[in-house]
């Protein structure tokens, strides 16, 4: 299961957040925790350069783009090697959308295209769609071309 | 949580003016979202306000029930609307909102047409959203709809469906299962993620059906799967399928090991990775698997993406648990990690390294660490420390710079958790160590000049009490001591106090000097410290040495009623005229509370940790001999750990702990009611001994009242006749239930007799057998001498595995296994195991067994017993003989 997937700006605010089967009294540890991993660990890192980290029986990847920081946490089946897939994908669809690294502006600008492709990228948990051409399609309501 | 863009500093307005979501608030755009009912829709402004409510939601920001329900009825207006990119913001809103039951009505009929529109998108689509929305009433209605959509052509509607029915399984299983035919064929698919998608359902549907597992994974293995993520869980299912069929196969022949290996190969690095961990997990895996496994995983260790680098090192990080020397190739490659900028990966190499490495590479690898532990954050130090105590266990000639390092860090700043887990590594390798003993307390000392953790210092000062007056030169810790009165707040000073005590109390040399020392206490501000400079001094320097004994017992005996009971006392105690009675404390100790219980495994705090054992057994010693029944039974032998008598989680939990005396045995009910509406009282437990004849039943002590979670303790006695006599026994839990009104708490005055059905208890020959160990069993072999030495051969028939052999007779005998002689090598034909124990009566018996197991993994033992009388050398071939 991907438990969440959140995207920061460069401050440690939340842009986008997206839990899944992780009570809501716990959701506000992880994102602190998350945005300060994010904090001690981000810093000069390469676009797009995956880190990862454990926590207990949980992975984390994540990952900066331009100036927004993505996370994705997961267990059992979702663990590091799958986390980056989908972090993968999520960069993928994003630059795509964006056209480039976003700034945080851009990302905000495209806010909605965004959330949409991430609706189909990761679906209550699972990882539904992996090609951003797919998934540029879908977003416009288009089958994908391979059909 | 996120800050609304507004409160960022003023210095970046330029930006912030222009944000789409400058100054947003929810109120303002739940009016806005009244758009939504205008006649003539506006595609592109709905889109941009359904924005916004997916930006304040995706913020964490929540609506009222009101809101939401005013939002979502709005939205399903839109569904008027032909615009496309319109239709798929509504459908995404409309999963966010997440409406109630009672509201998903009014979006049903509109979703169900999408579901069968001609747009292949729609259907995908709609599915999604009423698999999210639905119960499971609508679901039965849907799901002819959702069948189709699972083999359709369209590989995005069928992904749809089956991640759908994903979901849908964990509420509607009988639903679900029902699809298995066209889940099966989605599993042929040409598409890729549909494959995946199927698989992993398919996987779910039959997960209790191991057949159907295994012949999933027989024709997906030969056949062809199509993406990386897909083959990733086919060899986890396969190593399943692996796990489940040990036992059923020929030696040396593994099924699936073929595929697992020719994984190694694929091109996607993903299962490579996966393969290779499959492989090293495997049961009993060999040297020769595990090379090519151990080979891919070194590769992946200098590969450039971290993610590949953490995936090899926490692998190799597990496999150095169990085979540490086929990890050792890797060192090098290992070392290089120790810099990696990713500091996970660079603690898992550190750990890796302190399990692999040899006696001579630890002063190096101590030098990269302390480089190391200077920028990292103190949950990896914490796990660096753990493992340099196992390291300094395994390796005790070492113990200087592995001390040094552990000083070195407790100088350094620190969390409390960090350098609680330091001080315990210190402690425990005091304790281990004797050589550590004086420079590992010279440490401490040193760390208590500058701590800042109360709790810690407070343990540190009860501990340097206990070890310090027994060193060459106790003299040299006062001065740290004594510096803890002038410079703490009240708690460490009292402790401090009577750390001081001790060493009066134990060396006579300082006493006088201590005694100055104490007298000066006596002008402290704080009542505590005071009273216990003067009640010390009061105690040690009477003049009669029965005082003096008491004092001694008073300062290093432990308190004989357990705290949990004197806490309850002392709270319900209303000061008066009349004195606190420490006798009127029960001692009836309370068995596990029932959240321990249900959490096995719970590693105890070190400080505590080398006391716990022997601290059980007095604690039964004490429980024991308060009880007037018990008190003409001699020495307690031996208590058994608890055996369970009740499944986890029944109506009433109940073990029992078995008690040997030389020519009685009592077995200690602890019982647990976890029905809070019930009181229990008169709880006795009827044992019925017809298939232990040997043992009659003597007395029975009932527990008076069992109230809801708070265990109490019945007690049964039978005498039996010498030596280890043997027999099973089946019990029934009597008692009088009263109902409890669970507002008031308070019981009815008439109850019901009851009784309850326990698990039948065994009382076997490994009950006499104590588990102690020899340092050196040759040297204790040879000085015991052939006498007493019986030899016999046994034949132990068809066995799972030597390993499971050799457990089987260690469980038997109940012996202490020595030089870890238990552990059986893998695919080893033969072993030799060293045991030692001893026996009631206080015989010490030692034991050689060498096993030898054949092709039809018939196993065959020889078993040489040495004790110091022959008849107990004979008992122990009773037992395996009978056994």
């Amino acid at each position: 299961m991907i438990l969440a997937v959140l995207f920061a700006n460069s401050e440690g605010n939340i842009l986008i957040e997206r839990f899944n089967g992780v009570p809501a009294e716990e959701r506000l540890h992880w994102r602190s925790f998350l945005v300060k991993l994010g904090a001690d660990n981000l810093r000069g890192t390469k676009n797009e350069e995956l880190l990862v980290a454990c926590h207990k029986s949980v992975y984390i990847v994540y990952t900066v783009l331009g100036d927004v920081s993505i996370f994705a946490v997961g267990k059992d089946e979702y663990d590091e090697l799958a986390l980056a897939e989908v972090i993968f994908v999520i960069t993928s669809a994003v630059k795509d959308i964006c056209g480039k690294s976003p700034t945080e502006r851009l990302f905000l600008d495209k806010y909605g295209r965004i959330c949409l492709c991430l609706d189909e990228i990761v679906w209550k948990g699972y990882l539904e769609n992996t090609d951003k051409d797919r998934i540029k399609r879908l977003v416009r309501l288009k089958p994908p071309t391979e059909f | 949580m996120a800050q609304p863009l507004v409160k960022k500093d003023d210095d970046q307005d330029d930006e912030v003016e222009y944000s789409p979501f400058y100054g947003i608030e929810k109120g303002v755009v739940l009016q806005e979202a009244r758009v939504f009912n205008d006649p003539q829709l506006d595609p592109r402004r709905c889109s941009q306000v359904i924005t916004k409510l997916l930006y304040l939601l995706n913020q964490g920001d929540t609506f009222t029930q009101r809101e939401a329900t005013e939002v979502f009825f709005a939205v399903t207006k839109l569904f008027q609307s032909r615009d496309i990119g319109l239709r798929r913001m509504v459908y995404l809103i409309i999963k966010e909102l997440s409406p109630s039951s009672d509201e998903v009505i009014i979006v049903t009929s509109s979703l169900m047409k999408d579901m069968n529109s001609k747009t292949d998108m729609y259907r995908a689509n709609a599915i999604r959203v009423l698999c999210r929305i639905t119960d499971g009433t609508l679901l039965t209605q849907i799901e002819r709809y959702l069948k189709q959509a699972i083999v359709d052509k369209n590989p995005v509607v069928a992904s749809a469906a089956l991640i759908s029915g994903i979901h849908l399984l964990q509420t509607n299983p009988e639903i679900v299962k029902r699809w298995s035919n066209e889940v099966q064929e989605a599993v042929q698919s040409r598409a890729a993620l549909v494959q995946f998608h199927a698989l992993a359902l398919l996987h779910q549907i039959r997960q209790n059906d191991r057949l159907a597992v295994s012949k999933l994974v027989t024709s997906l293995t030969r056949g062809t799967v199509r993406s990386p993520l897909a083959q990733c869980l086919l060899i986890r299912y396969t190593s399943q399928v692996i796990r489940e069929s040990v036992g059923n196969t020929q030696p040396g022949e593994r099924p699936f090991f073929d595929y697992l290996e020719s994984c190694l190969r694929h091109k996607a690095e993903m299962v490579i990775l996966e393969a290779a961990r499959a492989i090293t997990e495997l049961n009993g895996v060999t040297n020769r698997e595990l090379t090519p496994a151990i080979t891919v995983l070194q590769l992946f260790l200098s590969s450039s993406k971290p993610v590949l680098r953490f995936a090899a090192v926490r692998t190799l990080n597990k496999v150095a648990m169990t085979h540490p020397l086929a990890v050792t190739n890797c060192n090098i490659d290992m070392e290089s990690l120790i810099s990696d900028q990713n500091r996970s990966i660079a603690t898992l190499a550190i750990t890796t390294l302190l399990k692999t490495g040899n006696e001579s590479s630890v002063d190096r690898l101590m030098k990269q660490i302390t480089n190391f532990m200077s920028d990292i954050a103190d949950e990896f130090k914490i796990v660096v420390v753990e493992a340099i105590r196992s390291l300094c266990l395994k390796f005790p000639l070492k113990y200087r710079s592995l001390m040094n390092f552990l000083s070195n860090i407790l100088r350094e700043e620190g969390g409390f958790e960090y350098k609680k887990a330091i001080v315990d590594s210190i402690v425990i390798l005091i304790q281990d160590i004797p050589e550590a003993k004086e420079s590992g307390l010279l440490h401490l000392c040193e760390f208590i000049e500058d701590c800042e953790f109360t709790y810690l210092s407070t343990q540190i000062l009860h501990f340097l009490g206990i070890e310090g007056p027994k060193t060459s030169d106790p003299s040299k810790y006062i001065r740290y001591i004594y510096n803890r009165v002038h410079l703490e707040n009240a708690t460490v000073r009292a402790s401090a106090v009577t750390t001081l005590a001790k060493f009066g109390a134990m060396v006579e040399s300082l006493k006088p000097r201590i005694f100055v020392l104490l007298r000066r206490c006596l002008f402290d501000n704080d009542d505590e410290v005071r009273d216990r400079a003067t009640l010390y001094l009061k105690t040690l320097g009477a003049n009669d040495t029965a005082a003096v004994t008491d004092a001694k017992e008073f300062l290093f005996g432990s308190l004989d009623v357990p705290l949990t009971n004197l806490e309850a006392s002392l709270k319900n105690y209303e000061p008066s005229d009349e004195p606190f009675d420490i006798t009127s404390v029960p001692r009836e100790v309370k068995s596990q509370p029932l959240a321990e219980k249900r959490a096995p495994g719970r590693t105890p705090a070190s400080l505590a940790a080398p006391a716990t054992t022997t601290s059980t057994i007095d604690t039964y010693e004490r429980l024991l001999s308060s009880i007037p029944e018990f008190s003409n039974f001699g020495k307690l032998f031996k208590s058994s750990a608890p055996v369970e008598l009740t499944e986890a989680e029944t109506e009433y939990a109940v073990n029992v702990v078995k008690h040997i005396f030389d020519g009685h045995i009592v077995f200690q009910y602890n019982c647990t009611n976890t029905i809070p509406e019930q009181l229990l009282e008169n709880v006795t437990v009827v044992v019925d001994t017809s298939d232990a004849e040997e043992f009659s039943e003597i007395a029975s002590k009932p527990l008076q009242s069992l109230p809801y979670d708070s265990p109490g303790q019945t007690f049964v006695v039978f005498e039996k006749t010498g030596g280890p006599t043997v027999g099973k026994f089946s019990n029934i839990l009597k008692f009088t239930v009263k109902e409890v009104d669970p507002s008031t708490g308070q019981a009815e005055d008439d109850g019901v007799d009851d009784e309850y059905q326990l698990e039948d208890l065994e009382v076997v020959a490994a009950d006499y057998m104590q588990k102690v160990g020899v340092s050196n069993f040759r040297n204790a072999w040879e000085s015991m001498g052939p006498d007493c030495e019986r030899v016999d051969e046994y034949g132990l028939g068809p066995r799972e595995s030597l390993a499971e052999a050799v457990a089987a007779v260690i469980d038997l005998l109940g012996m202490q296994p020595c030089e870890g002689t238990e552990v059986v090598p893998s695919n080893s034909r033969s072993h030799s195991c060293l045991l030692s124990g001893v026996f009631i009566g206080g015989m010490k018996v030692l034991v050689r067994l060498s096993f030898g197991i054949d092709g039809q993994k018939d196993v065959a033992m020889k078993l040489a017993v040495r004790s110091e009388d022959a008849s107990i050398s004979d008992a122990v071939h009773e037992i395996v003989a009978s056994g």
